[in-house]
């Protein structure tokens, strides 16, 4: 299996699980879900800085960003 | 009771009218009065980091962004990396004098003890800028453009990306699918060496080109009032010059198992990267639970799986705290050695960049968020200490004495593993800690 159907096939898998169900989040039940720390990624400034960090420690890289790299230190 | 029913009817208008002139009458002050949505926001972080007894790294960030009615977004972000330290050269203990190339310039290594790893020391200084651009299409629909330039010593990179969102009719579930690419030049200080070539030997002056693409799908859906989840595959594809020029390899005596010599690595010109992140964000009661975990894969043979763990827990109307686990583990590169047998010919590619090796981290850490008084800007205030090191087993004083007993494999991994040799001759990983200071204000 090349690895392009394995990222399709493993993103199938996930998306399988996140989308169990179809019950209905009212505009007015989003009370919570509008919270700046209910977001995916709350803190931006810290997301940056673990992506420098830890692409530059080790050997994975990948997550939210498209762009990425542009830092010689791995 | 049509004069009655119309009368009541008659009545209902009146006192809707009047409700609906009370209604205006106290909101249009009230709207006159609410404060204007911000225009600007910014961000400001300073990350201190530290390797013990290697790598010290101050990089302060700036993020100044625009915000229009319409949604429409403009940002600029700037930040400089200041290095300093000493890096491992990838070479095996030895107590013989070791010449290596590092990043800034040629430097010679003496290494007095069997028991230490090899490094060269270094400074760098790393200034980035990036511009973004968010362009909502319509109520569903918005497009993010980015573009950056970094520049550091022997390294600089160009490259841009387009990041489209869209939501689903009920605004349960978005859509993300992004593109990036990147032309980097990599012009390594003294030259290019050959690549499994004796350090020594002339190396080439000039430019090395390296392409990245990168391709991403995520989706998020809002399961329920309180849960939030995420997926994201990306794949990003690197070509060109894709070794470090600053790392060797040991080459050892099949007798002794000692060192005796050193090449410089050289990896493939090519690389594939893969990876699939689930994220979920679940608000308890009063704390918020987030829970990442990734799976990444590529060419090289590296397999790793990253989960990471942060509760944040609200001490107040200002302020908060958010522990933090995050625990790794890769599989090693296909061409990963300790070191090379001396004498018999060499491998098409190789490497001892303990970064391509059998790595664990584990991170341990927490983030204090607070507001201060009369003001809209918060404050995050973020300790860490990471912990570093190569799967295998400390050497015993008697193995590593007798260079034997649990076999050279268990010898080499862990003098490799680890530089801080403790008074026991035992190999310990490598701790590192970071401060991340960070201020974001609306205005």
């Amino acid at each position: 299996m090349t690895s392009r159907r394995r990222t399709w096939l493993a993103a199938l898998i996930l998306a399988s699980i996140v989308f169990p169900g179809c019950a209905t989040v009212h505009p007015w039940d989003r009370d919570l879900l509008a919270k700046k720390s209910m977001r995916l990624v709350p803190l931006p400034h810290e997301l940056a800085a673990d992506d420098h960090i830890y692409f530059s420690k080790e050997g994975s890289a990948g997550g939210m960003d498209a762009a990425g790299g542009g830092c010689g230190c791995n | 009771m049509q004069l009655s029913a119309a009368s009541t009817a008659a009545n209902v208008r009146q006192r809707l009218g009047a409700a609906a002139c009370l209604l205006l009458a106290g909101s249009l002050p009230a709207a006159a009065q609410a404060p204007a949505p911000p225009a600007w926001q910014l961000e400001a972080t300073g990350l201190l980091y530290g390797e013990q007894a290697r790598a010290r790294v101050v990089e302060p960030m700036g993020r100044v962004t625009r915000l229009y009615a319409n949604g429409r977004a403009l940002s600029l972000g700037l930040a400089v990396d200041a290095v300093t330290g000493a890096s491992p050269t990838g070479a095996l203990p030895s107590s013989q004098v070791q010449t290596t190339t590092g990043a800034s310039g040629r430097t010679t290594t003496t290494t007095t003890s069997s028991s230490i790893l090899p490094t060269h020391t270094f400074e760098d200084l790393r200034t980035a800028v990036d511009l973004g651009w968010v362009e909502p299409l319509g109520t569903m629909l918005s497009v993010t453009t980015s573009a950056h330039y970094s520049r550091e010593q022997d390294y600089a990179s160009l490259g841009g990306g387009l990041k489209s969102s869209v939501e689903l009719p009920g605004r349960r579930i978005t859509l993300t699918l992004g593109g990036g690419y990147n032309r980097d030049r990599v012009f390594p200080s003294g030259g290019t060496p050959m690549g499994l070539a004796p350090d020594s030997d002339p190396r080439t002056p000039g430019d090395n080109p390296k392409e990245v693409t990168t391709g991403l799908v995520g989706l998020s859906h809002v399961v329920s009032r309180r849960w939030l989840l995420g997926v994201t595959a990306s794949e990003s594809r690197e070509q060109g010059y894709l070794t470090d020029p600053y790392k060797v390899v040991s080459l050892v005596d099949p007798a002794t198992q000692l060192p005796v010599a050193q090449v410089t690595e050289k990896r493939p010109a090519t690389r594939t990267r893969d990876d699939v992140l689930g994220s979920s964000v679940y608000h308890l009661d009063h704390d918020i639970l987030y829970v990442n975990y990734r799976y990444y894969w590529d060419d090289w043979g590296v397999r790793s799986h990253t989960l990471d763990l942060k509760l944040r827990h609200v001490l107040g109307v200002a302020s908060w705290v958010q522990p933090h686990v995050r625990v790794y583990g890769q599989a090693p590169a296909w061409f990963f050695v300790y070191g090379l047998t001396h004498g018999p010919p060499l491998p098409e590619f190789a490497s001892a960049d303990e970064r391509l090796g059998p790595l664990r981290t584990t991170t341990f850490g927490g983030t204090y968020g607070f507001h201060v008084p009369g003001s809209r800007g918060e404050f995050t205030l973020r300790a860490e200490l990471l912990y570093q090191w190569l799967v295998g087993h400390p050497p015993q004083p008697d193995e590593a004495a007798s260079g034997g007993g649990g076999g050279d494999d268990n010898l080499r991994r862990a003098i490799a593993a680890g530089d801080n040799g403790t008074d026991d001759g035992r190999h310990l990983g490598t701790r590192i800690g970071t401060l991340l200071i960070g201020y974001a204000v609306p205005f």
